[in-house]
């Protein structure tokens, strides 16, 4: 009967073992990829959480900042793929992060509950700021890139219309358009282009496409106009018209970092910076070629990151 | 890498390289992709679920044992127990893990709990069998001996329970590696959120198919590790099994 | 606690939405089911009656209980494109091993003396079939359908992933329908599968002939308590949950 206890003992060693040598040796190695221990500004400074919501273009901007930020010494805890602007903002008011990029336009929209469209984009950071500022939060330099919706078609389509601006959409009959959901409802979306374009539906029929699936959609006749993004990674290789917004109903959206006022005051001005200089060189054609790098031919954000940031020499 | 002209502002952009045609057609397996992209993007999630799983079958395997112990003295206790552990399991991951966000969070500590729950029946009614099949004539011989109840517990019972308590093991640990995909949901780790990901962006083939196929590499090792175990765990097994050749 | 009240508000003030998903939901299950039971319970219960290659379909119930559903629906989607049809195809790959499985073990676990005195009797098999595994079987083959049906209804919930719609559709979208939504859709499937089981579980009571329905736990039957709770840790070993 001990021998039966020992061999019951073995096998549970065993069992528990095994896993957790695996569990060690990945554990082991992740902490050895995150912190690289670098001299600067930031060294002396507290560890900062990062996060990013959960879309291609957040998870480069995050490796963008916390690659810069740990050049120059500071320590960052990057928590990828939260979730949701609102899963995300909610991270954030908790207190489980303390900064993520964010877009001026849907801190507007969605956070701020506002409807009304500030005319220029540096009125909706403006606006943006003073909401957060009520919150305890500040907004670092907006980026010169804007990440909004827009309408795409395919070029013989925008040529055999004479579809230019959104506001030519008027002059279809019956055509598809393929957006998610949420279009349908929102403010900017289906009902934004009846009030601000006079768009019914008799012009467009709306046909609910998951995002992801525009570009394959429109590519396959199956819509005929698509709710894409600016900075979409497809748009950098051509083959897509997108129709300009003259009285801009789909407004700013600029990337600005919420951080926490506190937060920011402890790491100091380097650590603004840091970020601001990250921020100013991300143009529209920048992020569609970083965005296209990670969604089109596969590659990993964190290297997409590194090489966009060593070739502008911030890190 | 030759550089592309720089934009207004000074931005330099990089040429970040083409992938290949693999890639690019979106074929359904691309091996170059998957070894080149196994350190940094695979490695990690299948340690992430590895760790999901044992700890999630662990904490199931001594609840259900406690369980079952309490069931084995209070047969009344069955039913109750059964039925609780019965309705975990008819409700449907997704909705699980969403239930429980708002009481735990986006935790693993969430995911976690639902885990553990999908676990309770398999090994609740295999422990209970494997203890109530023990023969008669075993018990009365152990108490002819002069062993006590916790004795008679320890050193025969359980023992003899031991293949169908990991038959019960081997069940609870595929389901937990199978639902620990849905856990993406909730949080960030393990094989799940690959799988998500490559739907979202473009439905990338590779990436899923080798997130899938790893999750079921996984339980088909595992289970063939409980296998192994319980073997080693069984000698009077063998024993007969060699002296009925 | 702040969130359940306002899925509550949520659930109050979509019924229409819900219902309309619901029904969405049911037919993509029912679509499922009963394609998989076409195919795997004939199958089944043939394999069960020779007796012949148990070893191939434990192994399938094995396999197939660790394919990771969600991979498995991507995969669909990915070779399918997006669809009801193709999701379908989705779940009835994943349902089929539980059903052959289940119809296998229902009509291999007759037992055999009952058998030997059938076919003594001069029985054929297919009268042996009709008339006496049939009906000791259906127990553990409804049990089997059962299984498959909660488990498809279950993971129908993922199947909006791929454009399979449902109440699935809510609880994936939760930009469209912020977080009450997605909880009040997540409590609303939780009770459809609950009341789904509810009313498979009476049917099957329904099913039973008399003299079966007498195995309760600890409660003497006509093969021991042991048994009947072993049948039903095997039935249980060729199910799944998701």
């Amino acid at each position: 009967m001990h021998a039966l206890a020992k061999r019951f003992a073995t096998g549970v060693l065993v069992l528990a073992v095994v896993p957790g040598l695996l569990a060690a040796c990945g554990s082991s190695s992740k902490k050895s990829s995150g912190t690289a221990t670098r001299t600067g500004p930031g060294s002396s400074k507290p560890a900062v959480t990062l996060g990013t919501k959960n879309f291609t273009e957040e998870f480069v901007l995050g490796q963008l900042y916390a690659q810069a930020l740990q050049a120059r010494g500071y320590k960052v805890d990057l928590k990828n793929n939260i979730g949701s602007t609102e899963i995300t903002d909610k991270a954030l008011t908790s207190g489980q992060i303390e900064a993520y990029p964010e877009y001026t336009g849907t801190i507007l929209s969605e956070l701020a509950h506002q409807n009304t469209r500030p005319p220029t984009a540096a009125e909706t950071f403006q606006a943006a700021k003073t909401f957060e500022k009520t919150r305890g939060f500040t907004l670092t330099q907006m980026t010169p890139f804007i990440d909004t919706d827009a309408m795409a078609t395919k070029p013989p389509f925008a040529t055999q219309h004479g579809l230019r601006t959104v506001a030519d959409l008027k002059k279809l009959q019956g055509a598809i358009l393929g957006a998610p959901a949420t279009f349908q409802t929102r403010a900017q979306g289906v009902p934004g282009l009846k009030r601000v374009y006079g768009i019914t539906s008799s012009n467009l029929t709306f046909k609910p496409l998951a995002i992801g699936l525009q570009y394959q959609a429109l590519d396959g006749g199956q819509v005929q106009v698509a709710d894409v993004f600016t900075t979409d990674g497809q748009l950098s290789r051509g083959g897509y018209t997108v129709l300009k917004d003259p009285k801009n109903l789909f407004g700013f959206q600029n990337v600005a970092m919420v951080v926490s006022a506190k937060v920011l005051q402890h790491e100091g001005p380097a650590f603004t910076e840091t970020i601001d200089a990250v921020s100013r060189r991300l143009n529209n054609q920048a992020m569609q070629r970083m965005n296209a790098a990670v969604d089109l031919d596969k590659q990993a954000p964190a290297a997409v990151a590194q090489q966009f940031l060593k070739a502008n020499h911030l890190i | 890498m030759t550089l592309a002209a720089a934009a207004p502002g000074g931005t330099v952009i990089p040429n970040f390289g083409h992938a290949d045609s693999c890639v690019r057609h979106n074929r359904f397996f691309c091996w170059h992709w998957f070894t080149s992209h196994w350190n940094d993007t695979f490695a990690p999630a299948l340690v992430q679920h590895i760790v999901l799983t044992v700890i999630a079958v662990g904490i199931g395997f001594v609840i259900s044992l406690a369980l079952a112990l309490a069931a084995y003295r209070l047969h009344w206790l069955e039913r109750p127990i059964g039925w609780a552990a019965g309705w975990l399991y008819v409700i449907p991951s997704l909705a699980l893990f969403q239930i429980l966000v708002p009481i735990t969070g986006l935790t693993t500590t969430t995911a976690e709990i639902a885990l553990v729950s999908y676990t309770l029946l398999a090994l609740f009614r295999n422990v209970l069998v494997g203890l109530r099949e023990v023969p008669g004539e075993v018990r009365e011989a152990a108490a002819a001996m002069g062993m006590g109840r916790l004795q008679t517990l320890l050193r025969v019972e359980l023992p003899l329970a031991v293949p169908t308590i990991v038959a019960g093991l081997r069940i609870a640990t595929v389901t937990v590696v199978s639902l620990a995909t849905v856990a993406a949901f909730v949080i960030d780790k393990g094989l799940g959120p690959l799988i998500l990901r490559a739907i979202e962006e473009g439905q990338f083939k590779t990436e899923f198919v080798a997130a899938g196929g790893l999750a079921v590499a996984l339980a088909l090792s595992a289970d063939a590790l409980l296998v192994g175990a319980g073997w080693l765990l069984t000698p009077w097994a063998r024993a007969r099994a060699r002296a009925s050749r | 606690m702040n969130d359940f009240t306002r899925a509550l508000d949520f659930i109050g003030s979509h019924q229409h939405l819900l219902w309309q998903k619901t029904a969405e939901h049911m037919q993509l299950s029912a679509a499922a089911v009963g394609i998989a039971a076409l195919l795997a319970l004939p199958l089944g219960l043939w394999l069960g009656h020779l007796r012949r290659w148990s070893f191939l379909v434990i192994n399938v119930a094995n396999v197939g209980r660790a394919l990771p559903s969600l991979a498995l629906i991507s995969i669909g989607l990915g070779v399918l494109g997006i669809g009801f049809w193709n999701v379908t195809v989705a779940l009835v790959v994943l349902a089929a091993p539980i059903m052959l499985t289940n119809a296998y073990v229902a009509i291999d676990q007759v037992d055999p003396e009952v058998v030997d005195a059938a076919t003594g009797m001069g029985m054929t098999g297919w009268q042996l079939f009709r008339r006496v595994e049939m009906p000791l079987g259906i127990p553990l083959l409804f049990a089997g359908i059962r299984t498959g049906t909660l488990f498809v209804i279950a993971t129908a919930t993922l199947a909006a992933v791929a454009g399979g719609g449902g109440l699935g559709d809510i609880i994936v979208n939760q930009g469209s329908y912020r977080f009450e939504g997605v909880l009040g859709a997540a409590m609303w499937v939780g009770a459809l599968a609950l009341l789904a089981d509810l009313l498979l579980a009476g049917l099957q009571r329904q099913l039973t002939p008399a003299g079966l329905r007498a195995a309760r736990p600890g409660a003497p039957s006509a093969r021991g308590p042991v048994s009947d709770l072993r049948a039903r840790a095997a039935g249980l070993a060729s199910s799944r949950p998701n």
